[in-house]
């Protein structure tokens, strides 16, 4: 079908395009084949069967067409849904379509004395057409509601997997660490050696087969290793809060998704204060879920930064969406002098 | 040559520090650990060049680079960046001296060599290709020898005066200089032409009547100097009141 996807939002555009010439060509065909079911199935007197199949086939073209020219109009509105609400909308929509257009055909071939090609009493023919057209409908909703899926679902799947390439560590970051070090070998060489490892050990979490969820342990062990190495480039200036005592360690979580977002905060916030400032990442259990709130403050900016930290963001957002199928939340909040991410997922523990 | 190093991170200043002390050819006059010190340290010591690290806090360095071409005597100015893509092809295309960071020592030494002064009209390009904001933050004055920063938020108006322009902000007036043609562009946002040869700041703008004599007027807040109003031609009325209306 026509349906284009939307590659930054994946969760929209379940819907094909019924303004598509394509997708209008699908429905015909559809609307034909049943005309053409209806009419074998009904059929009794020899050598009418034609004529028959004419009077059934207009009557369900008139049904389709005006079906997708209603789709058609009202899918900006359907598509502020979510997709299992906006079928369940469109097939009451479209079945109060056909109850009304059954009705109005009635009146008019009685009307205009046209009742003969209609062999049926009025409250027959009415229960007969949405009897048959809700079923139709049902069964192309369902149709395009499962194929709509599986497309989603394959496109979350890659972009997760890009995404998972696309999470490495900033360039800037790591050629800005081995200028530390170089500096440090001769200055510091015991730091100089410790930064080596902790380098090491970063570079080993982003580059290994990508991980689906790591425990929470391990993934703010990583972010540990991450401030050890900006805290020697930036010294003072920098200094990060762990309120994390509350938070399950054994919980799982989408692996490196704690570094990046401590990563946002330095390169974003804390870097650019000239005073620096403090990261704060803190973290509960709430019931069935746990939150992690990650916030540093910002330069109170009304020149706002050129680049994008929404592709880290909306990386990490994809990466939810695939582990936990809408039940994760992903919010940003950015205020005059504050960042603050808050990530809230279901808790869930296991082997990682 | 006589060098002056500017970066915000300690590590960093040491690393070249070393690399020179090694080469032994170039002696180094100051270290400065961000852009007011560089420029203070700057106007000081007269450096022959300045390593000039870019992604710095407060003061970028392609601001301080702005800057620094304020001096009577400029330097010449070799950037150090860690990785910047869009940078490094300005920096190619303008013929701008840059290493990259981890810096090596016979690339520190070649840029030396060929260091040469810039002009404030390829920072801007490099400006634009960079991730740090081109829009400066201060405009810079010389006041004998040293330089005088003046932040853009407390500057009132720009007046062209003969080949200066003349910035009247909080702390008194200043010429720098810089064509006010380039100020309107640069700062777009904050100040609006009002005639030929002024451009106030929006924020300042108090009010706007007319006078006796039918000319239009903006009184600026705080400025006593200009109580009795600043005239607005009649060219420019139009998008003065646009603006005002806008902010």
């Amino acid at each position: 079908m026509a349906a284009t996807l939307n590659a930054d939002n994946p969760s929209q555009a379940y819907l094909p395009d019924f303004c598509a010439a394509a997708t209008i060509l699908v429905i015909v065909l559809i609307a034909e084949l049943v005309a053409i079911v209806l009419t074998l199935a009904a059929h009794v007197t020899p050598g009418t069967f034609l004529t028959e199949l004419a009077k059934m086939s207009m009557y369900m073209q008139w049904l389709a067409l005006l079906s997708a020219a209603l789709l058609c109009r009202s899918r900006p509105w359907l598509e502020t849904f979510d997709s299992t609400r906006a079928f369940t909308i469109a097939f009451f929509m479209l079945a109060s379509l056909c109850l009304l257009m059954a009705e109005i055909t009635w009146q008019a071939t009685s009307r205009y004395g046209l009742s003969v090609i209609i062999d049926d009493s009025h409250r027959g023919f009415v229960l007969r057409t949405i009897a048959v057209s809700s079923i139709v409908i049902a069964l192309t909703m369902r149709y395009l509601y499962v194929a709509s899926e599986w497309r989603r679902s394959i496109v979350l799947e890659a972009q997760s997997r890009i995404s998972a390439l696309q999470a490495l560590i900033r360039p800037h970051f790591l050629f800005n660490s081995m200028n530390t070090i170089a500096s440090l070998t001769r200055t510091d060489p015991k730091q100089a050696e410790e930064a080596v490892e902790d380098l090491a050990d970063l570079l080993r979490a982003n580059l290994g087969e990508p991980k689906q969820r790591t425990t929470l342990k391990q993934e703010l062990e990583i972010a540990a290793i991450y401030q050890r190495i900006e805290k020697l480039r930036l010294g003072d200036r920098l200094s990060v809060r762990w309120d994390i005592a509350d938070l399950p360690m054994r919980a799982l979580i989408p692996s490196l998704t704690i570094q990046p977002l401590l990563e946002n905060a330095i390169y974003h916030g804390i870097e650019l204060l000239p005073d620096g400032g403090e990261v704060l990442v803190s973290g509960r259990r709430d019931g069935d879920n746990l939150r992690i709130e990650i916030s540093n403050p910002v330069v109170p900016g009304k020149h706002g930064r050129k680049d994008g930290n929404n592709m880290a963001m909306s990386n990490i957002r994809q990466r939810y969406e695939l582990a936990y199928d809408g039940r994760a939340a992903v919010a940003v909040d950015s205020s005059e002098n504050e960042f603050r991410v808050l990530l809230t997922f279901p808790y869930e523990e296991g082997i990682a | 040559m006589r060098v002056l190093i500017v970066d915000d991170e300690t590590p960093a200043r040491n690393r070249l520090r070393q690399l020179l002390e090694d080469d032994g050819i170039h002696s180094i006059v100051g270290e400065a650990g961000n852009g007011k010190q560089a420029l203070d340290v700057a106007a000081e010591t007269g450096p022959d060049v300045v390593l000039l690290d870019i992604r710095m806090p407060g003061l970028s360095g392609i601001e301080v680079a702005h800057h620094l071409n304020t001096l009577q005597d400029p330097p010449a100015i070799i950037f150090t960046t860690a990785y910047d893509e869009y940078a490094i092809e300005a920096f190619e295309t303008s013929a701008i001296g840059y290493v990259l960071k981890p810096v090596r020592q016979e690339r520190l030494v070649k840029a030396l060599q060929q260091a040469a002064r810039i002009s404030n009209r390829s920072i801007t390009e490099v400006a634009g290709k960079s991730d740090m904001p081109d829009r400066r933050s201060h405009v810079c004055a010389r006041v004998q020898d040293r330089l005088r920063l003046i932040a853009i938020d407390d500057i009132s108006r720009f007046h062209a005066d003969q080949k200066y322009v003349r910035v009247h902000h909080s702390g008194g007036e200043h010429l720098i200089d810089e064509s006010l043609k380039a100020l309107e562009v640069e700062f777009d946002d904050e100040f609006v032409r009002i005639h030929r040869g002024a451009l106030v700041s929006i924020t300042h703008i108090q009010s706007i009547g007319r006078a006796t004599d039918g000319q239009m007027l903006v009184v600026l807040r705080n400025t006593p100097e200009d109580a009795d109003g600043l005239i607005i031609s009649r060219r420019h009325l139009a998008d003065v009141k646009r603006r005002l209306k806008g902010a």
